[in-house]
């Protein structure tokens, strides 16, 4: 029944002209006076009685319309939505930040500085002596027409100038992390990029010990990597800390078993790390009789193809869009 | 660097070790064995021996190293008894240091009567293992004392160096003269500068010192006499050669990380002990010794209190001696001091810290504890990088990928861009080839590289981003902005329901003003601008509101465009820093209670007047109750004379404190109307004015 159909009912029965109960109430006045009472108290109740079955009626109708209405709105849901633009972050952002967090949960600021520095910044200060062999490791690009000596010009070659920098604008206590951008003059292949990334670290203060570098390391590592992650140190040489150290974390994707992200070693080598070299304080303007300080640092491309299984450097730098669409974090 | 555990072993008290336990010894100790070939005692270790080890770079230093780890006694044998003839050397050959800043010491020996064989005996099955050619017995001790001690020596044939006028060889250490030739054992002909330290005889260069021996000057099948040199050069002085000839051999490789100074007389007996064994010959009487500088062992002292407050952990001082002394190393101890004096093989060991290292190093790193340092520092957050920060999450909220490319572009690349870099172009001195010469002038070079590949790989509608770098130069140094890059190519969404409309200039520019919103700042203003790798009409310089220029932002011009594959592109590039973020408000205004009113104007006006000159115009003497202004259509066609456009403007009139009166709003947009007839050619539809 449509709603017309009940108005039309509505007419029929409560119509004030020719309604069914209308004409009843008319008759009102031929009824013998003694049953004028109980008729017309049956009369309004029967009116009652059909007003309400007509507002039942009604609202039913009502109903029944507005569903049909909504029906020739329906949609298939099951379509694909209207997309709302939603980018995402490169895997390397995401990664550093992962790292940065781990780092600022135990109270360290993030620094940066420039690409383009000076000898003198990369070399010089962190205790590589001109014309070392330890800086072959450090293949370096130099600018051209880039002078000569402690303030010719180059691109960086790790974060490490940034530690200078913040030694020689800040007293300490320093206790920063540095993310950037660095470069090597590597040929591009699956495992060497002249364009990478680090995360590197530094904290001075009075009584800083290696301990402290392996504690925290290992807080470090247990925040990134979750879980409760051991650290192993084995020595190693930079010029610019001294002890310097390899840090390898435990797997903890294989728990020490042995997987295809540690190489079935149960170790991971995350990154290199130090004490401080006392030559490298003084260059910052820092006394080593009274300061000590640690730094490590890791390279974030590595880390991401290490933790996201990636298989080739490059896919990092060539920003195939289908590469970049996966979940990084 | 290869090692031969026999030959490690002559050096270590006992029996020959266990490959795997010297591996697992050795590593932990900082020398990585990387491999290890054969077993018993022929094995061969390919040991990572670091820069500063140059000591260990021979089997006696390693062999050293590994006594400490495996906890044997080390044993030297020496070189045993050494039969010299009556002729005295210094009859047959003098030396002459003429560079005594380049080379500390030159020893010499004179060996005569020789008959030229190979080596003999355990020495050639060593020579071989380590992959050495095996080829006359001076060569062959030569190369044997190189890799049994560390000493790199050389063997001339005695009879081919020019002799001085007192008839003797006449052998003078000096620096090369400019263009002097010299052909190398190698048989290349070097030509040299004053740069270089030779060793020449009474006529010409005749070695490249602490590099190669020359080739006419060499061991040959007829040699009777040898003069064996065993000096010690300054690491600078044959880095510069070496690297400048491009010329790396184990000499080099030793000299340049510091051979020990004190060695050469060693290395003279061992190798006159094993040519004359194998050739037979007399060793002339005595070492020509020319000593520029005597070298004196380093004197060091450790605080023994140090240890524990470097390390964080506690060394017993007797286990600190046991391994120092183990080392070699001379110690005596009085009141906490221990004074050291170092061997003249340990170049490294310059500072106290060298020495605690030296311990931790045979303690072990396990035994060290985790602990966290104490330190506080009040925090600080560098505004620059928050900013970078913000905006990468901002671009990949609003529908961008975040992409990483390099930093540096071909010339061709970056020359349409150098007029919107930071500087000058500022190019590479060495770069990995023609693709990666110059510094980009914008990161979205990187962009339309990266366009172009996901375009071949079947993506075409794209929106990517870069936070990075900017170069260039000018008379102050280098310049480095912080910039974002913005990219997009094909249809911004995709939808059944509703046709593609490829991204436009409006695109990029809202992912601008998309920036400055998000970062706090007023929205930016566009003026249309004229670049050389922009469409003309669609291209425009990004202003903050206070003026500064804060880049750039247009559709790319057709011609680049083909160049990288692309059909319309839209670019921007956004000077992060240029962005004058607002202080944050302290006071917020409840939104007003009283309803504002809502009125259009429709202005007719040609299309060379842009846009933001009706905006201004309808702001500028407009009332306080002016809340905003935008344009909600546009229109082009029938009705409208040809070169001109109808725009309709939309203006938002509201107070907090009070409604607003039919009247005066009425009045408002009466003033601004007047303000837009007042303009050249402008009608407003309902208001009079001149036929256009």
């Amino acid at each position: 029944m449509s709603v017309p159909d009940v108005q039309a009912l509505h007419v029929r029965w409560l119509g004030k002209k020719q309604g069914l109960v209308t004409a009843l109430l008319a008759r009102l006045k031929d009824v013998p006076k003694d049953e004028k009472a109980a008729f017309g108290a049956g009369v309004n109740a029967l009116k009652r009685e059909v007003e309400e079955r007509l507002a039942e009626l009604e609202l039913a109708a009502r109903r029944n319309d507005d569903a049909a209405a909504e029906a020739r709105k329906a949609v298939d849901v099951t379509l694909p939505p209207r997309p709302v633009p939603v980018g995402r972050l490169h895997p390397l952002t995401v990664v550093r930040r992962r790292i940065e967090d781990a780092f600022r949960r135990l109270g360290y600021d993030v620094a940066d500085g420039p690409e383009v520095e000076t000898d003198w910044y990369n070399f010089g200060a962190l205790n590589f002596p001109p014309d070392h062999p330890a800086r072959d490791s450090f293949d370096t690009f130099f600018i051209k027409d880039g002078g000569t000596g402690d303030d010719k010009l180059l691109l960086r070659t790790h974060t490490s100038p940034v530690q200078i920098r913040t030694m020689l604008s800040r007293k300490p206590p320093i206790r920063i992390v540095i993310p950037g951008r660095v470069f090597r003059k590597d040929e591009i292949d699956p495992r060497h990029s002249p364009v990478f990334h680090q995360v590197e670290g530094l904290l001075v203060d009075e009584g800083i010990t290696f301990a402290h570098l392996k504690g925290t390391l290992a807080s470090f590592a247990s925040t990134f990597f979750g879980g409760r992650a051991e650290v192993r140190l084995a020595p190693t040489f930079f010029p610019f800390v001294e002890p310097g150290v390899d840090v390898a974390v435990s797997c903890v994707f294989c728990k020490k078993a042995g997987c295809r992200i540690c190489s079935h070693s149960g170790w991971i080598e995350i990154m290199g790390a130090g004490m401080v070299h006392p030559n490298v304080l003084a260059a910052g303007g820092i006394d080593p009789e009274r300061y000590s300080g640690f730094a490590f640092g890791m390279g974030i491309d590595r880390i991401v193809m290490l933790v996201h299984g990636v298989p080739d450097l490059r896919l990092l730098f060539e920003n195939d869009v289908r590469f970049l669409d996966r979940r990084w974090a | 660097m290869r090692f031969r555990l026999e030959w490690l072993a002559s050096y270590l008290s006992g029996e020959v070790p266990d490959a795997a336990l010297l591996r697992e010894k050795l590593t932990s100790a900082g020398f990585i064995v990387e491999s290890v070939e054969g077993s018993g005692a022929a094995a061969i270790l390919d040991v990572e021996v670091t820069p500063n080890r140059p000591d260990a770079m021979c089997h006696r230093g390693l062999a050293r190293e590994a006594a400490v780890s495996l906890e044997r006694a080390f044993q030297d044998a020496g070189a045993g008894p050494l039969a010299e003839g009556a002729t005295p050397a210094d009859q047959l050959a003098t030396v002459t240091i003429a560079e005594p800043l380049l080379c500390s010491r030159y020893s010499a020996r004179v060996i005569e009567g020789l008959a030229m064989r190979p080596s003999a005996g355990v020495e050639h099955q060593r020579l071989e293992a380590l992959e050495l050619a095996v080829i006359s017995g001076p060569v062959d001790a030569t190369n044997h004392v190189l890799w049994d001690i560390g000493q790199p020596l050389h063997a001339f044939d005695l009879d081919k160096l020019a002799k001085g006028d007192d008839g003797r060889a006449a052998i003078v250490v000096r620096r090369a003269r400019q263009g002097e030739k010299l052909v190398t054992l190698d048989g290349v002909e070097r030509e040299l500068t004053n740069e270089h330290l030779v060793i020449a005889d009474a006529e010409k260069a005749v070695a490249l010192a602490g590099v190669m021996g020359g080739l006419p000057t060499a061991i040959s099948e007829t040699t009777t006499r040898v003069l064996l040199e065993s000096a010690h050069f300054d690491p600078g002085a044959v880095r510069r050669t070496s690297r400048f000839l491009g010329m790396h051999t184990d000499a080099s490789h030793r000299f340049e990380r510091g051979c020990d100074p004190a060695a050469t007389v060693q290395g003279l007996d061992r190798a006159a002990r094993l040519i004359v064994r194998d050739c037979g010959g007399t060793v002339a009487k005595g070492v020509i010794d020319a000593v520029a500088r005597t070298a004196e062992p380093r004197r060091l002292t450790l605080r023994f209190e140090r240890v524990a407050r470097f390390l964080g952990m506690e060394v017993p001082l007797e286990r600190c001696l046991q391994i120092l002394r183990a080392l070699g190393l001379t110690c005596d101890e009085a009141g906490g001091l221990i004074r050291v004096t170092v061997p003249t093989a340990r170049v490294d060991l310059v500072q106290e810290v060298d020495l605690i290292e030296e311990i931790i190093r045979h303690v072990g790193y396990d035994a060290l504890p985790e602990t966290l340092p104490a330190t506080y520092v009040s925090p600080h957050l560098d505004p620059a990088l928050a900013r970078e920060e913000r905006v990468r999450d901002i671009l990949a909220g609003t529908g961008f990928f975040e992409t990483s490319t390099y930093s540096f572009v071909s010339q061709k690349e970056n020359a349409p861009f150098e007029s919107v870099a930071p500087g000058a172009p500022m190019s590479l001195q060495n770069p990995l080839g023609e693709p990666f010469e110059v510094l980009r002038a914008t990161p979205v070079l990187g962009l339309l590289k990266t366009a172009t590949h996901n375009i071949r790989r079947g993506t075409a509608d794209l929106a990517l981003f870069e936070v990075g770098r900017a170069f260039g130069r000018d008379t102050s140094g280098p310049l480095e902005t912080r910039r974002a890059g913005i990219l997009l190519h094909g249809a911004r969404t995709h939808h059944f329901s509703e046709p593609p409309g490829a991204a436009d200039f409006y695109d990029g520019s809202g992912a601008v003003a998309a920036v400055f919103q998000g970062l706090g700042a007023e929205p930016p203003r566009f003026a249309a601008a004229d670049l050389p790798f922009l469409a003309k009409g669609r291209a425009a310089r990004i202003l903050s509101a206070e003026g500064k220029d804060a880049g750039w932002v247009g559709v790319l011009v057709s011609t680049l465009g083909a160049e990288y594959d692309l059909g319309d592109a839209v670019v921007a590039d956004v000077d992060l820093m240029a962005i004058e973020p607002l202080p944050i408000p302290t006071s917020i205004e409840a939104p007003s209670r009283f309803p504002g009113s809502d009125i259009d104007l429709t202005v007719t006006h040609r299309t060379s007047v842009p846009y933001r000159t009706l905006h201004d115009s309808v702001v500028r003497g407009g009332p306080p109750e002016l809340l905003s202004v935008t344009a909600t259509s546009r229109y082009q066609g029938e009705k409208v004379p040809e070169g001109f456009v109808k725009t309709t403007l939309h203006l938002r009139f509201g107070s907090p404190e009070r409604s607003l009166s039919r009247e005066e709003v009425n009045a408002w947009r009466d003033a601004a109307a007047a303000r837009l007839l007042a303009l050249t050619e402008t009608r407003v539809d309902g208001y009079e004015g001149a036929p256009l």
